[in-house]
């Protein structure tokens, strides 16, 4: 469904992403972790191409996602792909409602009644059925995320990009996102998250990549990864995670 | 105390229109028509200079920077002059004093305003382009329906203000004869010869009322925008865990 072949992107001198190599699979679930500023928010990136790369190859659902393209192209192969950001993004002048019907109706001309009763039987899934005409600034941050989600999901994808999705919420509304999650994994969705959340890795996830300053340092099996991890670095970053 | 009085109820409707119907409209309401019509031709223009401004073309970035660079460092005055004496040599046909201050204020205005909607546009947090772009939408669109309705809205006192700033600068278009607020409180001047102070007072009285007004009302605004942003202006759906905000909304 995703997959990177040798892909590279610098940031002037510095290399971002170094040679990855991976795949995720159709139906499969993979976390992406390790320390901050190892590259997982900037490899996610790349797959939409909110990020540019410098070499290698990219490819999502049978699509060269960084060949040379026309804009409408980009953009419908962007739509086809969910992204949930760490800080929501909902747009704050719509309601909720709103927000989940703009872009079906924009990108994609589906009718505003097909688009709205689409809204809000995914509401209904996200548990917020009742919200629907209230605005982002009146919800809690669990609540922008789990209508984020939704927001992602109105558009059909096939895969759901997650980045960092909980690390903007205050703990007690970590739960209520990553159940939502959970409920998407378990209904078969292609899924690449970015997390810290190594429970919902550990009880979720396929397969875990392990980065470090660029590179992809280990993929296994979350059991393997939380058990005996192989990687020296990997070893080091969950002690430092149990740490605390 | 009795002269101003007299003098307002001698003259009150020459300040207020002018000589109209006998001559052209004038006073007070030449310079608000002057204002507002400067400041909404300008703001479509203003609003295309701003996206050109952060265009990443080229092509597109330089006049645009120029114009507003241009704007900025001459004084509105000298722009007048400019268009006064310039336009009718290049259309080869005279113009009006009062199109010349529309001109004027139009180039003046929108490359001040394009500066206001510039700011706002970039005041939103990237992440609202980017989601907008994730979901498929193109730059266009994502400007169209996403950041500038944001962008205008947060920037509405901003624009107001430019608004009352223009009222102040159509007092320039005296120097060209064009019959507004400033005109008019001259020619009352000249036929009393004799009271001067009283007479700009009077002015100055006029345009402070026009302009203090205005500024409360962007005041005004400017906390219905903060309690908007906040979300307290549907309180009774707010939900009971909201006061986080979570930092990334404006």
């Amino acid at each position: 469904m995703i997959s990177f072949s040798n892909v590279n992107k610098w940031y002037g001198d510095y290399h971002a992403l170094v040679d990855i190599n991976a795949e995720v699979k159709q139906g499969e679930v993979v976390v992406v972790c390790g320390p901050s500023g190892s590259g997982k928010s900037t490899l996610i990136r790349t797959v939409n191409r909110l990020e540019e790369i410098q070499s290698g190859q990219l490819q999502f659902n049978g699509q060269d996602v960084h060949s040379p393209m026309g804009h409408r192209e980009l953009n419908q192969l962007r739509s086809q792909i969910g992204f949930v950001f760490q800080s929501f993004n909902l747009f704050p002048h719509m309601s909720v409602l709103e927000n989940i019907t703009f872009s079906p109706m924009r990108v994609r001309g589906v009718s505003r009644d097909a688009a709205q009763a689409k809204a809000m039987a995914l509401l209904e899934r996200v548990g917020l059925a009742g919200k629907a005409q209230a605005f982002p600034a009146q919800l809690s941050g669990g609540q922008q995320q789990r209508v984020a989600i939704a927001r992602a999901l109105a558009m059909e994808p096939p895969a759901m990009l997650f980045d960092e999705p909980t690390s903007a919420l205050d703990p007690e509304m970590v739960g209520e996102v990553l159940a939502v999650m959970r409920s998407l994994a378990h209904e078969g969705m292609t899924m690449m998250c970015v997390t810290h959340e190594m429970g919902f890795a550990r009880e979720v996830a396929d397969r875990v990549w392990f980065m470090d300053a660029g590179s992809i340092l280990e993929m296994a099996d979350p059991k393997d990864f939380f058990s005996h991890p192989q990687h020296p670095r990997a070893q080091r970053f969950l002690t430092d995670l149990r740490a605390h | 105390m009795n002269d101003l009085i007299q003098i307002v109820s001698d003259n009150w409707l020459l300040l207020l229109v002018g000589q109209y119907p006998n001559g052209p409209l004038g006073g007070l309401a030449c310079t608000l028509i002057l204002s507002v019509l400067g400041i909404a031709l300008a703001f479509p223009l203003s609003v295309l200079i701003a996206l050109a401004r952060i265009s990443r073309f080229a092509l597109l970035r330089w006049p645009a920077a120029a114009l507003v660079y241009a704007a900025r460092g001459i004084p509105l005055l000298l722009i007048i002059l400019w268009v006064y004496f310039l336009v009718p040599m290049l259309i080869g046909s005279n113009i009006s004093g009062f199109t010349t201050m529309v001109v004027t204020l139009v180039i003046y205005e929108a490359a001040f305003l394009a500066e206001i909607v510039r700011a706002g546009i970039e005041a939103l947090p990237k992440g609202q382009m980017e989601a907008a772009r994730a979901l498929g939408l193109s730059y266009p669109g994502a400007m169209l329906y996403v950041i500038l309705p944001q962008a205008l809205y947060n920037m509405l006192p901003s624009m107001l203000s430019q608004f009352v700033s223009t009222i102040k600068e159509t007092t320039l278009g005296y120097v060209i004869n064009v019959h507004e607020l400033t005109f008019a409180a001259s020619q009352v001047n000249n036929q009393l010869l004799t009271k001067p102070f009283h007479v700009y007072f009077i002015l100055a009285v006029i345009y402070f009322i026009v302009c203090w007004s205005l500024t409360e009302v962007t005041e005004r605004l400017e906390r219905r925008i903060t309690t908007r942003r906040q979300g307290g202006g549907r309180a009774q759906v707010r939900s009971a865990q909201a006061p986080s905000l979570s930092g990334a909304r404006p």
